[in-house]
């Protein structure tokens, strides 16, 4: 079943960055995008289309959860959180990225003394 | 495939509380948005201008909800979804499989489903009254064993009543057959006398009025009545101005204090029958010296173990047994109520219990069967589906889709079936069966059903799903290669001619015992009798002449009946329930050697002849015994056999009733059943009515012509010389012998008729497996026919495998057999638990079954053409 592409980071991808973030700390939808855009220095830019249906379908696999809270300047909001499986995912997703970008890099890297 | 409790919990969210998601995506996005326009108010734009921005870099809310919306409800919902739509499908394009599967499901559950609720409503269903498991039944018990109900002498109940401290309550009940006076004739009704607080006892009050009082229970009982809701609506019309009339009991005017209300049900046990009044039992100086003749219910409190109260009464009655002369040698026995009511029909209804289950085994097996030949058909179809990437999750869930869709199906027509079959079987049961009506398809039944359905489904859909969601790649390659199906095939064989098996050998032992019940010879010719109860009662019938005078004007009357051959009288009729009896002995021996137990009946001299019973020697009463001549007694040939094997005439017995009497045997008669074609004839003494004339008899007529034709003249013989004196008990002596084999009838027609049903199932299980092994081997058979291998040869190599199984289905099912007829061995008559007959003709039958469904297959394959071996599919 083809996932139709859809915002500007790459999806699986996003799954992980999604969960790197929550890492920090729980956050809701438009904090996640905040730390994304300031994480990568304003490279990454996640849109509201591909982040809450990511963040819907993180849910109910059962790596983060969510509630209601309150945010810094009194407002209601969603707040996730890291799951224990979420937390063993996002490890296991940062290993499998590693082994992929040093074998991407080391194929740019050929014949490059 | 992992179904997680989250999942799930997500999917109940999702469906139920769409609502709720909805207002959560609602408020997500707005927050989202509100942050958006604030930052750009931050980069320096107009609030308007900012929030007009921000909703178009969000460009348009409603298709993000839809994604979002997507990703939130499980994806399992629309699986489900599309595995219904597909099992649908595949039914609707085998519609043979569907309609073969579901039937064949329907008729295991429908003839479970049946038989629990019948098992349900009589055993299991709590009895209608308060607390049920509190109520107990005492008896004496009579210690060295003999007898451990009997029933309970008055100074005994009052001794137990008043210094046991673990009841909340005991009452004593006499049932009490009496005659009410009304217009035009008088009526013969069942009722009992009951202690004070009986019904507060049971928990249950009267609809109208109260019950009795302690007071009116003193002196030995108060003119006071209680009805029955059905006899209240049948004499008054259910008029409430009932209370405070008078009706008269045996000659006695009772005032009417209650009725109860119409869903009591009283209990029914011993010779304890359907009740239409109630009054007082009171004792008295007289009654206390009847001897035993109470039945007995206790409500044991409930914070005392019914162990311990069992513990206090023995003691109770160990330390009334050094106090009282006639309580020596006896002690007490408590036993639910419950059980007592159900305890004779508990293990024929758990033997069909287990037979319907065994039924529903095979049902369920022969559904597998058909499940797994249509995997098999599509086995070519579910390799392609896998090698393009269904997971085997998938496809195990498809399969367990589609087995529960038939399951459902079949559930529904197997109740609706059952729900028909309780109709039947309601008329099939046995007279004597207790609670009947309780009897229906309800909740508990449905539950029943829905769960074995369930459990089922999953059986026959994970027997597929091992079969279909393995091996698919190799699948696609050889499409022979199917030993472990076959192998499954062949084990289904042998599980569905085991079942027959023990369901065909457990009908033929209980067919054999009702027939041996049958032919058991009863020592009385029923043929064309016909008998009736007259009870006389009232001033007119105080003296025993006055009684005597009535029976010989009416036998007078009746003899001169047309159609009529011979009229007797006895004081209770063959096979008309309990009667007394007593310990008798020689006379010339010393009375502490009395032990043996007789059966006592008066009759009138012509009875032998009427019932055709021999005279095997001596002679019958005569005018000789008239009322205050000695008393004489003729006696069956196995009292004679027991007291004098060299001759019993002229000997006389000690009998230890009426008042105690040693009379003389002048004749000895053949053995009788007395209670039912089972017990075999004891002792029996019988006395001359002229002597000992009673207040109520039966009176016993042989007619030349259909005896019925004869009811309406007996009645009207009675009713001509005294209209107050009812009429009841009217039956024919073949319907009375048929009743008490009812129970045997009903056992044997139910599980002969399962047994038939198991056969089929077995014949067309059978006949399914090979014929669709045939048709999948018709190319190994085919190079094996272009080999040169004969035609007999092929028939023999299908025959062969096919009767391994059966073979080993026989072994099997005769082990399982000899359990089952073991544990129902108290249920047999003149068979054997392990009846040779049964055993070796039902093998060779189940065998024979085995060999004909197989043939069919087996000469398909030697007919198969060599060309096969080279055509390609």
């Amino acid at each position: 079943m083809a996932e139709k592409a859809r915002g500007d980071v790459l999806q699986g991808t996003l799954d992980m960055l999604v969960l790197k973030t929550l890492q920090l700390g729980p956050m809701h939808g438009w904090g996640i995008t905040e730390r994304l855009e300031v994480g990568s220095e304003r490279v990454l830019q996640v849109g509201q289309g591909s982040l809450y249906p990511a963040l819907y379908r993180l849910e109910r696999q059962g790596f983060i959860a969510s509630d209601w809270g309150v945010t810094e300047n009194n407002r209601q909001a969603r707040f996730y959180k890291l799951t224990p499986a979420g937390r063993r995912r996002l490890a296991e997703e940062r290993a499998s990225w590693a082994r992929l970008s040093r074998a991407v890099e080391l194929v740019l890297q050929m014949g490059e003394a | 495939m992992r179904v997680r409790v989250r999942d799930v919990a997500l999917l109940i969210s999702g469906v139920v509380r769409r609502r709720a998601m909805e207002r959560r995506l609602e408020g997500e996005m707005q927050f989202h948005l509100e942050m958006l326009t604030e930052r750009n108010i931050r980069a320096g734009l107009e609030p308007a201008e900012a929030r007009r921005v921000a909703l178009a870099s969000f460009g348009g809310t409603e298709r993000y909800k839809d994604d979002a919306r997507d990703e939130y409800r499980s994806r399992r919902l629309d699986e489900l979804g599309r595995d219904l739509r597909y099992a649908v499908r595949v039914m609707r394009r085998n519609p043979g499989f569907t309609i073969a599967a579901a039937l064949t499901f329907a008729l295991g559950i429908g003839a479970s489903t049946a038989m629990f609720s019948l098992v349900y409503g009589v055993l299991l269903r709590p009895l209608p009254y308060a607390d049920p498991d509190r109520l107990v039944v005492l008896w004496e018990r009579k210690l060295g064993g003999g007898n451990d109900h009997n029933v309970v002498a008055v100074p005994t109940f009052e001794a137990w009543r008043e210094r046991a401290r673990s009841f909340d309550g005991m009452a004593a009940l006499v049932p009490l057959p009496a005659t009410i006076a009304g217009a035009p004739t008088a009526e013969r009704v069942m009722g009992a006398e009951v202690s004070a607080g009986y019904f507060r006892l049971l928990g249950v009050a009267p609809a109208l009025g109260r019950e009795f009082t302690v007071e009116e229970e003193q002196s030995g009982g108060a003119n006071v009545l209680v009805l029955s809701h059905g006899f209240w609506q049948s004499h008054y019309g259910g008029e409430r101005s009932v209370l405070g009339r008078a009706l008269t009991v045996d000659g006695r005017t009772h005032t009417i204090i209650g009725v109860m209300p119409a869903d009591f049900d009283p209990p029914q046990f011993a010779w304890l029958g359907d009740q239409a009044f109630w009054r007082p039992f009171g004792a008295t100086e007289s009654n206390r010296s009847w001897g035993r003749f109470l039945l007995v219910i206790a409500r044991v409190r409930p914070t005392v173990p019914i162990d311990a109260a069992r513990r206090e009464l023995e003691a109770v009655s160990a330390h009334l047994a050094t106090e009282v002369k006639t309580n020596e040698g006896w002690s007490v026995t408590l036993l639910g109520l419950s059980e007592q009511i159900t305890g004779d029909v508990r293990l024929p209804l758990l033997v069909l219990l287990g037979a319907a289950g065994l039924l529903l085994l095979m049902a369920i097996t022969n559904v597998a069967n058909l499940t797994l030949g249509l995997v098999r058909r599509r086995e070519h179809e579910l390799a392609v589906r896998r090698a393009i990437g269904a997971t085997s999750s998938r496809l195990f869930r498809q399969l367990m889709t589609q087995s529960t869709v038939v399951g459902a199906v079949g559930c529904v027509i197997g109740v609706i079936a059952a729900i028909a079959g309780v109709r039947g079987v309601l008329m099939l049961l046995p007279p004597e069966m207790p609670r009947t009506s309780s009897i229906r398809v309800d909740t508990a039944a449905l539950l029943f059903s829905v769960v074995v359905s369930m459990i089922a489904s999953l059986g026959v859909g994970a027997i597929a799903a091992a079969r279909g969601g393995r091996g698919g790649a190799q699948a696609l390659r050889q499409s022979d290669g199917r030993s472990a199906a076959r192998l499954r095939a062949g084990a289904l064989v042998t599980v569905e001619i085991a079942l027959g098996l023990v369901l065909t050998v457990l009908a033929g032992l209980t067919v054999r015992t009702f027939s041996a019940l049958r032919t058991v010879d009863l020592g009385f010719n029923a043929d064309r009798v016909v008998m009736a109860r007259v009870g006389l009662s009232g001033p007119r019938y105080q003296t025993p002449e006055s009684r005597a005078r009535f029976f010989d004007e009416l036998l007078g009357r009746i003899r001169a009946l047309p159609g009529v051959q011979a009229a007797s009288a006895v004081s209770t009729r063959p096979f008309g329930g309990m009667a007394p009896a007593t310990t008798l002995g020689d006379a010339s021996a010393p009375p502490t050697g009395d032990s043996l137990v007789a059966d006592v009946r008066v009759a009138d001299a012509s009875l032998f002849r009427t019932l055709r019973i021999p005279l095997l020697a001596g002679a019958t009463f005569s005018a000789r015994d008239v009322l205050d001549a000695p008393p004489r007694i003729l006696i069956n040939e196995t009292m004679a056999r027991a007291l004098w094997p060299r001759g019993a005439i002229g000997k006389r017995a000690r009998i230890p009733m009426y008042g105690g009497i040693t009379p003389e045997v002048i004749g000895v008669v053949g053995d009788v059943h007395l209670m039912d074609a089972r017990t075999p004839p004891r002792a029996t003494v019988y006395l001359a009515a002229t002597r000992f004339p009673s207040e109520t008899w039966d009176v016993i007529v042989r007619a030349n012509v259909d005896p019925n034709a004869l009811v309406n003249s007996l009645r009207a013989a009675v009713s001509a010389l005294d209209p107050t004196i009812p009429t009841s008990l009217v039956t024919t002596l073949d319907g009375l012998v048929a009743r008490t084999l009812a129970r045997d009838r009903f056992t044997a027609v139910l599980l002969g008729a399962f047994a038939v049903v198991s056969l089929l199932l077995a014949t067309v299980g059978i006949y399914g497996v090979f014929a669709g092994d045939v048709a999948q081997r018709r190319k190994e058979i085919g190079i094996r026919v272009a080999l040169g291998a004969p035609s007999t040869g092929v028939v023999a190599l299908v025959m062969r495998r096919a009767m391994q199984r059966a073979m080993f289905g026989i072994a099997l099912g005769t082990v399982g057999a000899l359990l089952a007829a073991r544990a129902m061995a108290s249920l047999l008559f003149g068979v054997a638990s392990t009846d040779p007959v049964s055993f070796i003709g039902v093998a060779v039958l189940l065998l024979v079954v085995a060999v004909v469904a197989t043939l069919v297959p087996a000469l398909r394959a030697a007919r198969v053409s060599p060309l096969v071996a080279i055509r390609v599919d």
